[in-house]
């Protein structure tokens, strides 16, 4: 098998190829590829990366000029001079590095796992796919499963939000259908609310001493402002409170919480505290079903994954290796007739 | 080979699916997950086997047909193992949580352990005062009760870990492995509030047997009392949480002394003895 890999990505740093390249429908690039003679290709695109990837055989292999030709046409760029071209072995690779998300710029997102199956079944639905990409494909979809469960790749969070957004997942499960209450109206707060609601977070509230800007906070994740004398009574029904007011001292007092306690039926409730000086009062969170983490608690958990970082990275390149040469004996065996079998070695090891 | 052979097979099998699951505790390596299931499968295969075996040896006796073995320590100790692992198997398959196996696989495995190693099957006609239909029902009910209950342990003290890992602000790997906080309470609430009916049945259906066999519905009997006990503490928790919203590490201690009070009742008989004595369980 013959495999030919063109990237533009965050990596690659031509952003102008990029863009231009983004806004061409896949669709439109396996019709235009199809008409000028490619007989297998797929092409992953995404905000920040796309990826086209041609197989052929020993005897018909994938013309690049081709490819190139029909991408610059289509975009209306020149996209030839800021791609990375990739070969064989090294084209396989990449692909199931993509797929595990180790090329993305948020190592372990799980998005492009969803994006790269996307672009596989364009291509399929194009009558572009034959077996080798058939199975090139269905090979990265799987290296990326397997490197998202069995390495911490994906679970370690390496920023303050995300890590928070991790410890509300550890006490709620899913955070959909949960709400929140963001205590004032600062940056922090802001990136807090756009990771939760960005987890599934259904309803948001947001209270600030100086009415307007709570409002414009709530108008842009469509939650809803709460007056400030009225925040207590919100304790009632919300699950996570993210509290970053400027306030000198504590807003969020032990009698507060375990007043609301009483009518939220043992439900728990998580307080991320990321104000300096504190809002929240410390003792709150040795009140039963309370949770309280602060900002130097979120980085010291930040600090300690970025530790265990350097170990998931080299156990999910390794992964990544062993089924990229996997498939190349697989690719190799097609051409001397006699197949070997992937779910073998996949079951054996 | 004696009878019991096939439920040594299972004990084996149990105890190599209890390594799998703390290796898939460790490594969060899927496939000692999957390791974990089909040793699981398997010793639940055998131990069925083992117990039809029994059941064949114990009905060879014409004035024991149809009634169950469990009367004898081994018995009853087998069958909790095994309906344990049937419990268990059902969790799974509506919660996917196979973390979980790390907390209820050893007492699968030390129930059915303890059956093989400890004692013997009882291969004799059965006490006359035994020869009931009762007997098919009143034990089974309370040990399967037993059996999902000792389920909601495992679960309880998964909770207890997480909410430690969580409450100490410095959580290791265990934290992100196991489920979260709320899926182990809510699993640990359904859990008793299947398991409690099962256990009141249980004991309703004994006193029916005791007004048939003594013409008197309650006695006193230590087993009786702790039975009641048992289903007190249970209700306890189940009242504290629907009525109360009980939550939490306290919770779950309450669902903890309720399942020392069924070990006690389990186990304590045979100290206490009386009626409810293992009847020829042999040591």
């Amino acid at each position: 098998m013959r495999l030919l890999a063109f990237s533009w990505s965050h990596r690659s740093g031509d952003a102008a190829a990029r863009e231009a390249l983004a806004s061409v429908p896949v669709e439109r690039v396996l019709a235009e590829l199809k008409s000028r003679g490619v007989s297998e290709a797929a092409a992953v695109s995404t905000c920040n990366r796309f990826e086209l990837y041609a197989a052929g055989t020993p005897a018909a292999p994938p013309d690049a000029e081709a490819v190139l030709a029909a991408l610059t046409e289509l975009s209306g760029f020149p996209v030839s001079a800021g791609a990375a071209r990739r070969e064989g072995a090294e084209a396989v690779s990449h692909l199931f590095s993509v797929a595990a998300g180790l090329d993305s710029i948020v190592v372990g997102e799980t998005e492009i796992l969803g994006q790269v199956k996307s672009g596989y079944e364009a291509a399929k639905a194009a009558g572009l796919t034959g077996k080798r990409l058939n199975v090139l494909f269905q090979r990265a979809l799987y290296v990326g499963k397997k490197v998202r469960s069995e390495t911490a790749v994906a679970a370690g969070s390496y920023s303050v939000p995300s890590v928070a957004v991790q410890m509300a997942e550890s006490i709620f499960g899913d955070l959909r259908g949960r709400s929140a209450l963001v205590l004032g109206a600062g940056a922090m707060a802001e990136l807090a609310a756009k990771h939760l609601v960005g987890r599934g977070v259904a309803r948001l509230s947001v209270a600030n001493r100086t009415w307007e800007r709570a409002y414009q906070l709530a108008a842009r994740f469509s939650g809803e402002a709460v007056r400030w004398e009225d925040f207590p009574a919100q304790l009632e029904t919300a699950d996570v409170v993210i509290a970053s007011t400027g306030a000198p001292t504590a807003v969020v007092t032990r009698e507060m919480v375990e007043r609301a306690s009483r009518a939220r039926g043992g439900r728990s409730l998580f307080f991320i505290d990321i104000a300096m000086p504190r809002d929240v009062e410390e003792s709150v969170h040795q009140l039963d079903n309370a949770y309280l983490y602060r900002l130097e608690d979120l980085e010291a958990i930040v600090a300690k994954n970025m530790e265990g970082r350097a170990g998931a990275m080299a156990a999910a390149r390794a992964i990544v290796a062993e089924k990229a040469a996997e498939f190349e004996a697989w690719a190799e065996s097609l051409s001397t007739g006699r197949e070997r079998s992937l779910k073998h070695s996949e079951a054996g090891r | 080979m004696g009878p019991t052979a096939p439920t040594w097979g299972a004990f084996l099998l149990y105890a190599a699916a209890t390594f799998a699951a703390f290796g898939y505790l460790w490594s969060k390596d899927a496939r000692a997950s999957r390791a974990m299931l089909v040793l699981l499968a398997l010793g639940v295969l055998l131990h069925l086997a083992g117990f039809g075996l029994l059941l064949s040896l114990f009905w060879s006796y014409p004035e024991n047909r149809w009634y169950l073995p469990i009367t004898s320590f081994h018995g009853a100790l087998s069958f909790i193992g095994l309906a344990l692992a049937v419990a268990f198997l059902a969790v799974e398959s509506s919660h996917r949580l196979g973390v979980l196996g790390a907390f209820v696989l050893p007492l699968v495995a030390l129930a059915t352990g303890a059956a093989v190693t400890w004692t013997e099957p009882t291969l004799a006609p059965l006490d006359e005062r035994l020869r009931s239909y009762w007997l098919n029902i009143h034990p089974v009910l309370l040990m399967t009760a037993y059996a999902v209950m000792a389920n909601g342990f495992g679960v309880g003290l998964a909770l207890l870990l997480q909410e430690r890992q969580i409450k100490s602000r410095k959580p290791s790997e265990l934290c992100y492995r196991l489920p979260s906080l709320d899926e182990l309470d809510r699993l640990l609430g359904n859990i008793v509030a299947f398991a409690l009916p099962v256990l009141v049945l249980g004991l309703a259906v004994g006193m029916v047997w005791s007004h048939h066999a003594w013409g008197r519905v309650w006695s006193w009997e230590p087993k009786q009392t702790l039975g009641a006990l048992t289903a007190l503490v249970y209700g306890a928790y189940l009242w504290l949480r629907v009525a109360r919203g009980q939550r939490g590490a306290k919770a779950v201690y309450l669902s903890m002394a309720g399942f020392a009070c069924v070990l006690l009742t389990l186990f304590g008989a045979e100290l206490f003895s009386g009626r409810h004595g293992y009847l020829g369980g042999a040591r």
